[in-house]
């Protein structure tokens, strides 16, 4: 028996084997780039970890600090943990080892983050959390974060302001965002901030966690509708759920351009490629945008200043702006999602 | 002195998770009078036609005591491969078809993990979850992918007043059941998932009997995948995340086992499937503070799996009863 059927199973294990190594190289060589020696060659070398590059996002800020690195000549160690915090500090110490001038970080949340901070603080290497913050702590580093309460507030500001034209009271439904996510925290608490300055001239009739998964955004939102046919104003926590908002509009026949008998007043958060579409096409009508330009080179900009003496303060706010139809072209190349529409075009 | 089963307690008893959602649904319904409307519950059973597929074909996986934990990496790829062709102007045909080709795919994959280098299931299934996101992130390099607006027609089409999606997805799991309650190869899945060491030495192929419900799960996936991109209209990074948990849930809740064995398509992973999804809509339509929802999912969840549990636990003792049967002189005293 055994000649003939070892012999097929080993070959198979061995083309596996061979497979699984071409696979765990392609990985590392994705994972960090740069090599030991740079960190001695006398350029300025960066440490980055990024938690995940699962949305445009964080591709877009990824992207535009390997950019800005080469513009300046710094040497960048890369490294993705896909959502794991103890993969992280592990490429933490990695950087640590590897003689790292900086850290650049984005964490996971804001607690298993900690740990990452004080060993940087223990090797005497500044620390930037670039998007997210940590929670209390009196570890020193530097957060470059938008503000996320205050973007949203504006921009749901501005999208009861356009509903109001057509209807003095307006019902209006939120699709709040991840709430173990600081970021999904504060654009709910920016919209409820909103609403209250609004003085009773807005219902809220629907606030639909989604946990940031767009089939959840699409059920509860069609759910939300059904029970509230005369929605008028649908605020997203991130832009990258409005084609499940324009899912349902379509099939309840409310999927109408701004200006148009019917149209649902639409508004989000990212400023990523599909709002700047829809925002082009006329469907929405605003949303907040996080500068990622602004974040990545104040995130650079703390750690050059810390490596030449100079304390970098311990919170740098991306002030973030408001894209509206009026303002779309003036801020068109300050908008990171009309720079990646235009790539992917 | 013990009785035999009431016909009618034997069959609540094996109603309970039919009953749970009859309750849910009423107390829902009391809470708006939109509830029980046909076009809510139609919509709801459209919403939950891409999860009663794939957690049919983890249904098929559990019964034989393993587990798929790829599928929603399996959609994620099959979708951003059927977005990148679906821009570049291929039909929504072929797109669908090159989706179910990857789940099958994914489920050959997995097939051979499982049964040729005998890895565990778990571990087999969760590397193949990394290597699907990666293979779907870099497939669309992380960028949605946001279809042409006929991808949706599938989904806005309907026949008889019902949504197509609720068609395929009533299809396959009334197949499923027939295939696993009609055919020797359903039962032999029982008897692998009951014992696998006992039905091999009865002569089963145990391998290819694993292997089939690994194609069959990664074919559901492919399937799962075209209806849920039909409805969503749009690939993004995210696409499919977490659905495996989605799908064991509904099996678990409809009262299949995780240790193999035991369980139906019909009723009950259909019903632990429309329950997760009747949970979150009334929700919605009661304007549930957010924070309340996962509280609400996970007592009711819990609620059903504690039944469940009972149910079998009486059912066991009855069959026990019915095995030892005492003389007809003192049954009668």
């Amino acid at each position: 028996m055994t000649a003939h059927r070892i012999m097929p199973r080993t070959r198979f294990l061995f083309v596996l084997a061979a497979g699984a190594a071409v696979v765990l190289a392609a990985c590392g060589g994705a994972g960090e780039s740069g090599t030991a020696g740079d960190a001695r060659s006398g350029r300025l070398t960066i440490g980055v970890a990024f938690e995940t590059l699962q949305t445009e996002f964080w591709v877009a800020a990824w992207n535009a600090l390997q950019a800005r690195a080469a513009e300046r000549q710094i040497t960048l160690l890369e490294a993705v943990s896909d959502g794991d915090p103890a993969k992280q500090l592990d490429q933490v110490r990695t950087f640590l080892t590897r003689r790292a001038d900086g850290i650049i970080l984005v964490p996971k949340d804001g607690k298993t983050v900690i740990p990452m901070i004080k060993a940087a603080n223990a090797a005497g290497v500044p620390i930037v959390l670039l998007n997210r913050p940590a929670d209390a702590t009196d570890a020193a580093h530097t957060v470059v974060a938008p503000d996320n309460a205050t973007i949203t507030r504006d921009t749901v500001a501005y999208l009861i302001q356009q509903a109001r034209r057509s209807n003095p009271r307006v019902k209006a439904a939120i699709l709040v965002g991840d709430l173990s996510d600081v970021n999904a925290v504060g654009r709910r608490d920016g919209f409820e901030a909103a609403v209250a300055d609004a003085g009773g001239s807005v219902d809220v009739v629907a606030r639909i966690p989604t946990d940031w998964n767009q089939e959840k955004a699409l059920a509860g939102l069609q759910t939300a509708l059904q029970a509230h046919p005369d929605i008028g104003l649908i605020f997203s926590s991130s832009d990258f759920m409005f084609p499940s908002v324009k899912s349902v509009l379509s099939a309840a026949g409310r999927w109408k351009k701004a200006g148009e008998p019917g149209h649902v007043v639409l508004g989000g958060f990212d400023g990523d490629a599909t709002a700047w579409r829809l925002m082009v096409d006329g469907y929405v009508d605003a949303t907040g945008v996080q500068d990622v330009f602004f974040e990545v080179d104040a995130a650079l900009r703390a750690i050059l200043d810390a490596t030449q003496g100079r304390i970098p303060p311990p919170r740098i706010a991306d002030p973030g702006f408001v894209l509206t139809q009026a303002n779309r072209a003036s801020l068109e190349a300050r908008t990171w999602g009309a720079i990646v529409a235009k790539q992917g075009q | 002195m013990t009785r035999d089963p009431s016909p009618i307690v034997l069959r609540l008893l094996n109603l309970t998770p039919v009953l749970l959602l009859g309750v849910v649904l009423l107390l829902f319904g009391l809470q708006s009078n939109r509830f029980l409307s046909g076009e809510h519950l139609s919509g709801l059973l459209a919403q939950a036609a891409p999860l009663l597929v794939v957690a049919t074909g983890m249904t098929f996986v559990l019964l034989t005591g393993g587990v798929d934990l790829s599928v929603g990496a399996v959609m994620f790829v099959g979708a951003a491969l059927a977005g990148r062709l679906a821009l570049d102007g291929h039909s929504l045909a072929f797109c669908a078809a090159v989706m179910l080709g990857v789940g099958l795919a994914g489920g050959l994959v997995n097939a051979l993990l499982v049964t040729r280098l005998r890895l565990v299931a778990f571990v087999a299934t969760l590397a193949t979850l990394y290597i699907g996101r990666g293979l779907g992130r870099w497939i669309s390099e992380t960028r949605a992918l946001n279809l042409p607006d006929d991808f949706n027609a599938l989904a806005s089409t309907t026949w008889l007043h019902v949504p197509v999606p609720v068609w395929i997805a009533g299809t396959i799991t009334v197949a499923a059941q027939a295939v696993l309650s009609g055919t020797p190869f359903g039962r032999r899945l029982y008897a692998v998932g009951a014992d696998r060491e006992a039905a091999r030495k009865a002569g089963f192929d145990t391998g290819r009997l694993l292997a089939a419900v690994y194609v069959i799960c990664g074919g559901c996936a492919g399937l799962g995948g075209v209806l849920a991109l039909a409805q969503l209209g749009a690939v993004s990074p995210r696409f499919g995340e977490l659905y495996e948990f989605d799908a064991i849930t509904a099996a678990v809740l409809g009262g299949t086992s995780l240790f193999g064995g035991r369980g139906r398509v019909l009723p009950g992973t259909v019903v632990g499937a429309v329950l997760l999804k009747t949970i979150f809509s009334g929700l919605v339509m009661a304007h549930a503070n957010p924070y309340a929802y996962a509280l609400i999912t996970s007592a009711i969840i819990f609620v059903a799996v504690l039944l469940d549990s009972l149910r079998h636990r009486v059912l066991r003792g009855l069959a026990r009863r019915v095995i030892r049967l005492e003389p007809a002189g003192q049954r009668d005293a």
